[in-house]
């Protein structure tokens, strides 16, 4: 993992309790990691009246530094002791260093969802239905009688809200074939996730 | 059930009472032929000169079979049931039988023509399926995420189309399950007694 100069200089100022004292240091890393997580709490820091005794530039140059060691530690999925001896070059007292390492440790593995989901894939199948029809007839056609399945598998597709729904029929011998097909992929992802 | 033919129909095929029962057969062999590939009306005026009769004999003698026939193949009309329907239009025994085994031989054809006709819906053709871990991305390095593509092949008439799509083990496991049940359903008492009553 590689910080840049300005990232370096802003961790050396969120560590500094000149500019950040003791008593706010745990909301303010708090407040950084929520911003992150969850889009609701992004700016809340800029409300916050906690933070008024600190300078506004110095809060905004801390403030993006934590949140880019953040990030980048959870994309390199770098441990917690490799974030101790970034922030002791960074002159973090080790009551900071600790209070930092814990909410990273707790808060990785949201922020590597958060990370996996950016990104583009195919839809993403996450339901299916069916319905069963037995079909009759048509109008050039008597005495069809055979089943016919309707499917519909609903896909989530990445950066869109609603469900994308994939609908098809099948006879019941695609029906067997498709299931067949399915259990084929079934099988080998079991046998590979015991390699 | 019995087919009916009203008076047009019957007069239309009535012209086979007149012709050897040779021209007969090749007349079926041309409806047939008709219905598989669209008609065709040179083919009735090089027929209409042969035999020294006007063209709209041979062609209402051809249609009356493409009619005869189609009918037929539509209803999945019995064997017993078609002798009984063309016993009306006077034909000779020999005539009849030759009928019968034309339309029993090409039945499933032509039904199989008359379910192309039939209105479609977009349907399951192929699956083609890969197993894919996913071990890094611009935003996340170091992971392992396990995916499963999956290429659905589907057909309407006879356009097909094709789309990727992909899913996580659990959801696999449980696509595969819900479907197996669906497969299932099919052989369940409820679902063979309406197919039984359904004949």
């Amino acid at each position: 993992m590689e910080l840049g100069q300005c990232t370096l200089e802003g961790l050396a100022l969120a560590g500094d309790a000149a500019h950040i004292p003791d008593k706010i240091f745990q909301p303010f890393i708090t407040r950084a990691c929520d911003g992150v997580l969850d889009v609701r709490s992004r700016d809340a820091i800029a409300k916050d009246s906690s933070f008024q005794s600190v300078d506004l530039a110095v809060l905004k140059e801390a403030y993006a530094a934590v949140v880019t060691l953040l990030l980048e530690a959870a994309k390199n999925d770098v441990d917690s002791n490799s974030i101790s001896s970034v922030l002791e070059d960074c002159k973090f007292t080790s009551d900071r260093i600790d209070i930092f390492s814990k909410l990273y440790k707790d808060r990785k593995p949201y922020l590597q969802i958060l990370l996996g989901r950016i990104g583009d894939s195919c839809p993403h199948i996450v339901d299916v239905d069916w319905r069963m029809d037995y079909y009759i007839k048509n109008n050039h056609l008597e005495k069809v009688n055979q089943a016919v399945y309707l499917i519909t598998l609903k896909t989530e597709v990445p950066g869109q809200k609603d469900f994308k729904e994939v609908q098809f029929s099948c006879t019941q011998e695609q029906l067997q074939d498709l299931v067949g097909k399915l259990r084929d992929a079934t099988k080998s992802m079991e046998k590979a996730s015991q390699l | 059930m019995l087919l009916m033919f009203d008076d047009k129909q019957k007069t239309h095929l009535s012209f086979l009472l007149k012709v050897d029962i040779g021209v007969v057969q090749e007349f079926c062999r041309l409806s047939f032929e008709f219905l598989r590939k669209g008609s065709n009306p040179k083919v009735y005026q090089g027929a209409a000169q042969k035999l020294g009769v006007e063209l709209e004999s041979v062609q209402n003698g051809v249609e009356g079979l493409m009619y005869l026939f189609t009918e037929s193949s539509k209803f999945m009309i019995s064997e017993i049931d078609f002798q009984d329907s063309i016993m009306t239009l006077g034909f000779s025994e020999e005539l009849r039988h030759s009928l019968l085994q034309m339309y029993m031989k090409n039945r499933n054809e032509v039904r199989e023509i008359l379910s192309e006709m039939s209105m479609d819906l977009p349907h399951y053709h192929n699956l083609e399926w890969r197993l894919d871990v996913e071990l890094a991305s611009r935003t996340l390095r170091h992971q392992t995420t396990p995916t499963v593509l999956l290429k659905l092949h589907t057909k309407e008439n006879s356009k097909m189309s094709t789309q990727v799509l992909q899913t996580d083990p659990i959801n696999l496991l449980h696509l595969t399950k819900v479907l197996e049940q669906a497969l299932q359903e099919m052989k369940s008492p409820y679902c063979r007694r309406i197919v039984r009553n359904i004949k």
